[in-house]
């Protein structure tokens, strides 16, 4: 009987250690600006669709905060902001949607904000972000495709069409 | 002899641009011959499918019914996630993650019902080029239900 606790006591003490010493991690704030999408004409009413790719380095990112070891535990989008990037404004978007992918084929693509409709003569377009998206596993790859989904209501013949997309990610760091 | 030399270079102009518009268009992965539009059995729908990195993504880019009954575009109503209710279904990505296995068949991603928010494991195999056996599932393959998609060519510019 006394074997029996104090093998329950042992486990016991080893999940308060590791769960002890993992702890909640810090929360830094991570952003990216001026990330430039330029969806090739000829472009159809409809989903047009860019692609650019960012690499986080959180050891650059936290500096002499960093410690060997430390890892992305989760990461949230806590904003997103779309400008245009030629003449044309947002002429004809009806809609945007940001994304997150990564290579790896263990992790599912999320998407993470939305502006849908976009209000008429707009400068800019604060996007709706979904707190629930889970984007720890793709921004611990290092490697992300940030897409852009530009909604057109009309097709457009005469070149293509430049956008900006700034936003801040929170990074939580264990 | 300058007649000779204009048969002859019209006989060049001739052979080298027949065989140049009949070469394939050149890909750089084997996996790239999924990129296209393609339409479901039903009809209701046309989905593009595109490489993001290395997996493929189908987005709808056609509805037969663009719009809801109060006639406002439709949208993701049945979204797990509420915040993300709003995305326009015009553009959703219902194809995600399939990665190139090689001898025709994309796997490891997941095919989206809209009509009731469902999340499928999904294999997709092309029978001929033209021709997509697109598989969905939950846990075992062999207990799914196989849809066939058909290759559409992209429309080109009407001159005014």
């Amino acid at each position: 009987m006394f074997k029996f606790f104090k093998t329950i006591g042992i486990l016991a003490f080893s999940i308060l250690l590791v769960t002890g010493c993992s702890g909640p991690g810090e929360i830094h704030e991570y952003s990216v600006s001026d990330l430039e999408f330029s969806l090739e004409g000829p472009l159809f009413a409809g989903p047009n669709s860019e692609q650019a790719e960012i690499s986080i380095d959180i050891a650059d990112a936290l500096g002499d905060a960093y410690v060997e070891g430390m890892r992305i535990s989760d990461a949230r989008l806590k904003s997103a902001t779309v400008l245009p990037n030629d003449s044309l404004g947002f002429d004809q978007v009806n809609a945007f949607v940001v994304s997150f992918a990564s290579d790896n084929e263990d992790i599912s693509m999320q998407e993470a904000a939305v502006k849908n409709p976009l209000e008429e003569g707009a400068a800019q377009a604060s996007l709706n972000v979904a707190p629930d998206a889970e984007l720890g596993e793709i921004m611990e790859e290092g490697k992300v495709y940030v897409v852009l989904d530009a909604d057109l209501a009309e097709d457009y013949w005469d070149g293509n069409r430049d956008f900006k997309l700034n936003f801040t990610l929170e990074l939580t760091i264990k | 002899m300058l007649r000779k030399l204009t048969f002859l270079a019209v006989s060049a102009v001739i052979t080298f641009g027949t065989l140049s518009f009949d070469l394939p268009q050149k890909s750089e992965d084997p996996g790239d011959r999924l990129v296209g539009i393609w339409e479901p059995s039903n009809g209701r729908s046309r989905i593009k499918i595109d490489r993001i990195g290395s997996k493929y993504y189908g987005r709808v880019v056609w509805l037969i019914e663009p719009n809801d009954a109060d006639g406002n575009p439709r949208t993701d109503i049945n979204n797990p996630d509420p915040d993300l209710r709003n995305l326009p279904l015009r553009g959703f990505r219902m194809c995600k993650d399939f990665v190139y296995q090689g001898e025709d068949t994309w796997s490891e991603g997941t095919l989206y019902d809209p009509n009731n928010g469902s999340t499928y494991n999904g294999t997709i195999t092309m029978s001929d080029n033209n021709t997509l056996d697109m598989r969905g599932y939950i846990g075992i393959e062999a207990i799914g239900r196989t849809d066939v998609w058909k290759r559409l060519k992209m429309p080109s510019r009407k001159k005014k």
